[in-house]
């Protein structure tokens, strides 16, 4: 759905189904460069099962106009601020990559007050190389190919994919080609100057659960392994793919997520 | 972790790893109509498109799906979809983007079965469409409208081999929110992928080169992912609610794939063109050895070129390689590799002498199809156009002298010994 968000159209995905705030709400936080379409395969199937489900475009991304946020704290506050206009309370986040740094920062100005938090293929820092971050400017078009073949595990190369006549690179290309052209600049560097992770992962005091991905080549796996150690009691899974997780292993993705939504209050 | 694998890699592998359980190298043929659900939640899940997997053949299944992944991977495409055949790709698309009220700019030099559906069939269902030269850039601009909804033309014309100039053509459909379709069977996409060239859908008979033996009938719709949808006023149903799952919008759940979802939603659903997984096993059988054919096919093709032209039983010769062709220009722009391997020729003596040649060459076949492995020929003027005038003939770019060669991989001696007989034959005739 589209509302007018901060002066701006501004687009949630909803899974197919229509925004119950008083049922637990899942939102999903995409990653750099990405939209709600990195989640196709998670926000209908959690919606289908009777969570409410947001995967807001952030601004600049995707459907959402507006300016892209310039820091990973300013991306925090946007989605502090979604959810206090949408009144949404029973909220657990679910990021991927970028959206681990910001369900991080946006679980400090919420002081561990989400339901939980799930990281997909995250991790306390996301350090970019000075190429990538050149490129980005010059050539976002480019930059995003390089990162849709790095992203992707061996399954990226051969189309491999359980879903039926779908390309693991066309499509990712094509998303991210649907944002404005300067999002994935913004994102990167968000990124890259983010350095209050530690702290952050160690102040996690809600439940929390991380799937890591083995052939990870923007959040490489050491570094996940690494993060996951500073958050108390974290539930931990590493699957066989790469950074594109949600794309390449979205059934088992979907499985261990519901499970650990399950063992939730 | 990318590779970068080429072509002549991805035409090989793309869409399939031999499975842990069985370490089946080729890609089995999943000869089965469904498939058992592990639960009543996982059966909904697929019905309600929440993730990917397989529920009915006719809507997918493995082994077509692996040929659909390997297309879209050789086309550089966001998803592709494969079915029962070329006009059936053709329908399936027309059907999903156009309702009744909606119009259609399409070429006038295009395939018969092209020509027909969008002449005469779709105007029975309030679909319209608008016929100009597909050279013509300023013309295809000037009969675009506001309920135009899709160009189509072919990329190397059926069978007067004009070349659509496609970066300029899609740079108007572009400026004109309208998706640019391209029937891109002539060219595959070892010779030319036209998403890099701005196009947005490509329609492939697979039955052609792709497949390449003349063995299956098939056809594949690939999704270039690169064409906004979001304009519900104009396409309401790919971005509006659709009947389909309670009212979805293809657009926004699907995105770059909202094209295919939808005709897996709708047209395989509700049409139910399917291909039968034996059929894509043997069309991808073939396109594991497209680079090597399709050099080959154009290799015998330049050398039939030189035969044929310096031949003196032969009038005139249209290839898009040679210069004497209106469109070389452009071909040689987007066609680096070679036009493909369709030869028009004539042979002087007129329809008498092209029957005369068609029956008395022993190697080549006589038959209605093109882009076999083995040389391929047809005369218009004495079989599919033979109640025609000539005048009515030339009126849709064709002569009562002309034969249709899709040239094979033989070796090229024996296709000229072989074409050497057939005049022959028409001297005999002619004196
Ligand atoms: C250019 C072109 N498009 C489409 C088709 C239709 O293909 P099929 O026979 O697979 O339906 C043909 C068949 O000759 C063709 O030449």
């Amino acid at each position: 759905m589209i509302i007018n968000f901060k002066g701006a159209n501004t687009y949630l995905g909803t899974g197919g189904k229509s925004l119950d705030i008083n049922k637990r709400t899942l939102c999903f936080l995409h990653g750099s460069g990405q939209n709600h379409l990195s989640f196709i395969q998670q926000a209908r199937f959690f919606a289908y099962k009777g969570y409410s489900v947001i995967v807001p475009d952030m601004p600049a991304h995707g459907f959402s106009d507006g300016n892209p946020c310039k820091s990973i704290k300013e991306n925090a506050e946007w989605i502090n601020d979604l959810l206090v206009k949408l009144n949404l309370k029973d909220v657990v986040v679910i990021g991927h990559s970028q959206g681990c740094l910001v369900a991080l920062e946006l679980n400090r100005i919420l002081k561990n007050s989400l339901e939980a938090l799930i990281f997909v293929a995250g991790s306390n820092e996301i350090p970019v190389n000075q190429f990538l971050l050149d490129l980005s400017k010059e050539n976002p078009q480019k930059a995003s190919q390089m990162m849709v073949t790095w992203g992707h595990g061996v399954d990226g190369d051969m189309s491999i994919n359980k879903w039926p006549g779908h390309s693991h690179y066309g499509e990712g290309n094509n998303i991210m080609c649907m944002n404005k052209p300067t999002a994935l600049m913004y994102d990167l560097h968000s990124c890259n100057d983010y350095s209050d992770g530690i702290d952050a992962a160690k102040n996690i005091k809600v439940p929390a659960l991380a799937v890591l991905a083995k052939n990870d080549q923007m959040t490489p796996l050491k570094s996940g392994l690494k993060f996951v150690e500073l958050i108390k009691n974290c539930e931990i899974h590493i699957l066989n793919c790469g950074h594109f997780l949600p794309s390449e292993r979205p059934i088992e993705l979907n499985s261990i997520i519901n499970s650990f939504l399950s063992k939730l209050k | 972790m990318s590779e970068n694998y080429k072509f002549d890699t991805l035409s090989l592998h793309a869409g399939h790893i031999p499975d842990k359980e069985t370490g089946s190298r080729a890609v089995p043929i999943y000869q089965t109509t469904s498939y058992v659900f592990n639960s009543t939640e996982e059966a909904a899940s697929l019905y309600n498109m929440e993730v990917g997997g397989h529920l009915y053949t006719r809507i997918s299944n493995p082994t077509v799906a692996a040929l659909e992944q390997r297309l879209a991977s050789l086309e550089g495409g966001a998803s592709a979809l494969a079915c029962s055949s070329g006009m059936a790709a053709m329908h399936l698309v027309v059907s999903a983007i156009c309702s009744s009220g909606d119009h259609i700019v399409a070429s006038s030099k295009m395939y018969g079965a092209n020509i027909n559906l969008l002449q005469h069939t779709m105007p029975r269902f309030g679909v319209n469409t608008d016929f100009v030269n597909p050279n013509d850039p300023e013309a295809i601009k000037s009969a675009i409208k506001p309920n135009t909804k899709l160009v189509f033309g072919e990329v190397i014309g059926n069978p007067g081999l004009d070349i659509m100039d496609v970066p300029k053509i899609a740079k108007i459909c572009n400026s004109k929110n309208v998706p640019l379709v391209l029937d891109a069977t002539f060219n595959t996409p070892y010779l030319m992928q036209p998403f890099k060239h701005g196009a947005n859908i490509i329609v492939h008979s697979l039955t052609k080169w792709l497949g390449g033996h003349g063995i299956a009938i098939g056809g594949a719709i690939v999704n270039g992912g690169n064409f906004d949808w979001g304009d519900k006023d104009k396409f309401p149903t790919i971005s509006g609610p659709h009947f389909a799952l309670g009212g979805i919008s293809f657009w926004e759940e699907f995105g770059p794939s909202a094209l295919i979802a939808k005709i897996r939603a709708e047209g395989m659903y509700n049409f139910g063109p399917s291909l039968s997984p034996t059929n894509a096993f043997h069309l991808m059988q073939g396109i594991e050895t497209l680079p090597l054919r399709m050099k080959k096919h154009i290799e015998n093709t330049h050398s039939i070129l030189d035969f044929l032209v310096n031949h003196e039983m032969v009038e005139w010769v249209k290839h898009p390689d040679l210069e004497t062709h209106p469109d070389h220009e452009v071909a040689k722009r987007i066609l680096p590799k070679g036009s493909g391997s369709i030869v028009a020729f004539g042979i002087k003596g007129g329809r008498e002498a092209g029957k005369a040649f068609i029956e008395s060459v022993q190697l080549a076949s006589h038959l209605a199809n093109v882009g076999d492995a083995k040389t391929l020929l047809i005369h218009p003027g004495s079989t599919t156009h033979s109640h025609l005038s000539s005048e009515a003939m030339k009126e849709g770019g064709l002569t009562d002298d002309m034969i249709r060669l899709s040239v094979g991989l033989e070796d090229i001696n024996d296709i000229t010994k072989d074409f050497e007989r057939g005049f022959k034959a028409v001297k005999k005739l002619n004196k």
